[in-house]
């Protein structure tokens, strides 16, 4: 008896304890951020965290890696009922209209008026915020962001005896120097590309083709995909040949064919800018890099972002708001942009960041951080076709172009049923959105 | 009697079960009843929309070929692992249950795949395989001159060879039971046999087999249950349901479209669906292998 009433004071006591510290103390606002940064990224991430959190007593940031950008949305979507979800999320570019029809979410661009403050956007690269805009303004933070383009292995181009500083600029020219290639017996198969249904998104965004109707679905919800044409046929069908020539081999979803690449295997290799850093690093023959091959004689557009961008919790207290908006603006910070796009190959978010980088001779020293550059601000910006894609199942519907790109190549359909089949499973996802959203 | 064990408590038994009949309810019999709700509704991912949709969900699953492929995907995939597994198994615990020196070694070496994670077994056997890294396909390509074996972008060479991890991950375990049943198979029974001029083979189907049988039909259940729900891991390192849903299982098909597609409504249908094939194959290996198994001597 007497012992459980020792306890009970003890109890009693901490309790006190631990709320007048909350009270004495002024305890930094914490901020939590869920991400989906893994492997190099990770350590660069965290040490811009870390300073944060060193030069900005009144907050903490709280990291939390949640898994893929995948599984990071999935955890987003079942904690937001129960209000245990983060502050700031991170939430990849097929995820954008998921979030906007979210309701859960504090679009970007309201943040600085809540808090009293005004803010310049057009300080931001501007292919990169268009991605992430509704009639122009910007509803998330454009964070890890990047392009596709082309990576190729100098020395092999010379043991071949092509000119290492002439890569492909068509797909005309791919099929051509792959022949060689091949004829060369240098490799046994020449190119191939992470993400596949990214690289075809590209290959209709450069030559300014829409994927989907009303705009990409960027004026409004989209109806239905509209690549199913001629010209989308014929993308497929390239690739389709191709692969039956033993030119391109197919490399799985993401990242997989990026050891092909840096092994030797393959000669070129299609992937996301965000992989530089990790290429560079990695292999040991000299890494060129080139705009993604154009089809000849078709419409210039642009190449377009993928990546992530970080999304905001509705209904935070002022305190929280302002460390998030505090955290938001350190990143896109000219420094810290510039420490992200060394770390990672992603792109620096800020303009100036851009000039620092050029001022400092870091694009002359390797060349290759520049091509993504050169690429994204060399094509046109004016059409949707050129900005991106916005569909609500977005997520569901690339992998409908997937299995569809591999029916093509394993010759399981012609390419042409392959991708109408594709666009037909994903017209019913479309019009399943469109009914949950009242259109 | 009850009312003997516990006199004057007549609540006190019902009291005493209280916490995991609670458990099972809120665990198991809850969410199961809400999965079966949702599965009549389509609703947004952040539940900002919920549409009363009737037997759609289930119409949309049964006239979709995706869902078919998967479904015959999933059957060939288990028989696969069932009977090419517990063959093997059951051959290769016939081999260690013999005198040969370093028999404690063999069994341990064949044991051990069941202590590796699906992770570590997915990748293991994705990067064995790897089109362009991979060592099986480099040996493929030097023996044949040329030939790219690429399970990428080949669906039932890719089923194949998941079908064959999965099995060579449950070797283990099957063989450790199994080995633990002929080991109580009486010497005395073989003996005999053996002596009225039986071969061994005979004597292996007409005792060892036989009396077998609970421990087999043991493992048949477990590898029952094995195939159909346990083979998430290794499907989601090695292909992810690819290529062209070639491998897309249905337990995996499931998590797919209620955790990454965030189509809860149509991930419940399946469940159910899933839920109603097990329930069937669970009544049949009760009433029927059960029965028939040897369980007295």
């Amino acid at each position: 008896m007497k012992l459980r009433k020792n306890f009970l004071n003890i109890l009693i006591l901490t309790l006190c304890l631990l709320l007048s510290t909350g009270t004495v103390l002024a305890q930094p606002v914490t901020i939590t951020f869920w991400h989906a940064m893994s492997g190099s990224r990770l350590g660069v991430l965290e040490s811009i965290i870390d300073d944060f959190n060193a030069t900005h007593p009144d907050y903490e940031v709280t990291p939390l890696f949640t898994g893929t950008y995948a599984e990071t949305l999935t955890k987003y979507v079942t904690a937001y009922p129960s209000k245990t979800g983060p502050n700031i999320v991170q939430v990849y570019e097929v995820g954008t209209q998921t979030m906007i029809d979210s309701g859960a979410i504090t679009p970007v661009y309201e943040i600085p008026g809540m808090l009293g403050e005004t803010w310049d956007w057009a300080q931001y690269v501007i292919p990169i915020t268009n991605y992430y805009s509704v009639d122009g303004n910007l509803w998330s933070m454009p964070f890890n962001s990047s392009t596709a383009m082309l990576y190729y292995n100098k020395d092999l181009f010379k043991e071949a005896g092509l000119d290492p500083n002439k890569p492909p600029t068509t797909w005309k020219e791919m099929e051509e120097y792959g022949e060689k290639f091949l004829a060369s017996g240098v490799v046994d198969h020449v190119y191939s590309t992470g993400w596949p249904d990214w690289i075809f998104e590209q290959a209709l965004a450069i030559h300014d083709h829409l994927y989907a109707d009303n705009d990409n679905g960027r004026s409004g919800l989209a109806k239905k995909v509209v690549f199913n044409d001629d010209f989308g046929h014929m993308i497929f069908d390239t690739w389709t040949r191709l692969h039956n020539k033993g030119i391109y081999i197919f490399g799985g979803t993401e990242y997989d064919a990026n050891s092909a690449f840096i092994s030797g295997q393959i000669a070129m290799l299609i992937q996301s800018t965000s992989s530089l850093a990790g290429i560079i690093k990695a292999s040991e023959f000299e890494v060129g890099t080139s705009f993604y091959p154009r089809f000849e004689g078709y419409p210039v557009g642009n190449s377009i972002i993928g990546g992530g961008s970080l999304w905001v919790t509705k209904g935070q207290s002022e305190e929280e708001l302002r460390g998030v908006w505090e955290f938001l603006k350190y990143l896109g910070q000219e420094d810290i942009a510039i420490q992200w796009h060394k770390g990672t190959g992603y792109f620096p978010v800020s303009g100036a960041a851009l000039k620092t980088l050029l001022d400092e001779g870091w694009f002359s020293e390797d060349q290759a951080y520049l091509t993504a550059f050169l690429q994204i601000l060399s094509g046109r910006r004016d059409t949707a076709a050129s900005t991106g894609v916005r569909l609500g199942p977005f997520v569901a519907m690339r992998e409908d172009l997937v299995s569809g790109l591999e029916k093509a190549l394993a010759g399981e359909l012609s390419p042409k049923d392959a991708l109408d089949e594709a666009a037909e499973k994903m017209n019913l996802k479309l019009k399943d959105y469109l009914e949950l959203y009242g259109q | 009697m009850n009312e003997d064990k516990f006199p004057g408590h007549n609540f006190l038994p019902y009291l005493l079960i209280a916490p995991s009949v609670a458990v099972i309810f809120i665990f198991l019999i809850g969410p199961f009843g809400q999965s079966i709700y949702e599965s009549f509704f389509v609703s947004t991912p952040f539940g900002t929309n919920t549409i009363y949709v009737g037997l759609r969900n289930y119409i949309r699953l049964f006239s979709s070929p995706d869902y078919l492929n998967s479904v015959t995907a999933t059957f060939k995939f288990a028989a696969f692992v069932i009977i090419i597994g517990l063959s093997i198994s059951l051959a290769i615990a016939q081999l260690l249950n013999q005198r040969i020196r370093g028999v404690g070694f063999y069994q341990v070496a064949l044991i051990w795949t069941y202590a590796i994670s699906p992770t570590i077994a997915g990748v293991i056997w994705a990067s064995m395989f790897s089109p362009a890294t991979g060592l099986v396909p480099y040996i493929i390509s030097k023996l044949s001159s040329g030939y790219t074996l690429n399970w990428m972008t080949n669906g039932q060479l890719a089923l194949f060879i998941v079908a064959v991890a999965a099995t060579w991950k449950m070797l283990g375990y099957n063989i450790i039971f199994f080995l633990a049943g002929l080991q109580n198979v009486p010497n005395e029974f073989l003996e005999a046999a053996r002596i009225d001029g039986a071969s061994s083979w005979k004597a292996f189907w007409r005792i060892t087999f036989p009396m077998l049988s609970p421990t087999t039909s043991f493992l048949l259940f477990v590898n029952i249950l094995y195939a159909f729900f346990q083979v998430f891991g290794l499907i989601d390192i090695m292909t992810r349901g690819g290529p062209g849903n070639a491998t897309e299982l249905l337990v995996y098909k499931l998590y797919r479209d209620g955790f990454i597609h965030l189509n809860t409504g149509s991930a419940s249908a399946q469940s159910f669906v899933i839920f109603f094939v097990i329930s069937v194959v669970a009544i049949i290996q009760l009433r029927i292998v059960t029965q028939k198994a040897i369980y007295s001597r």
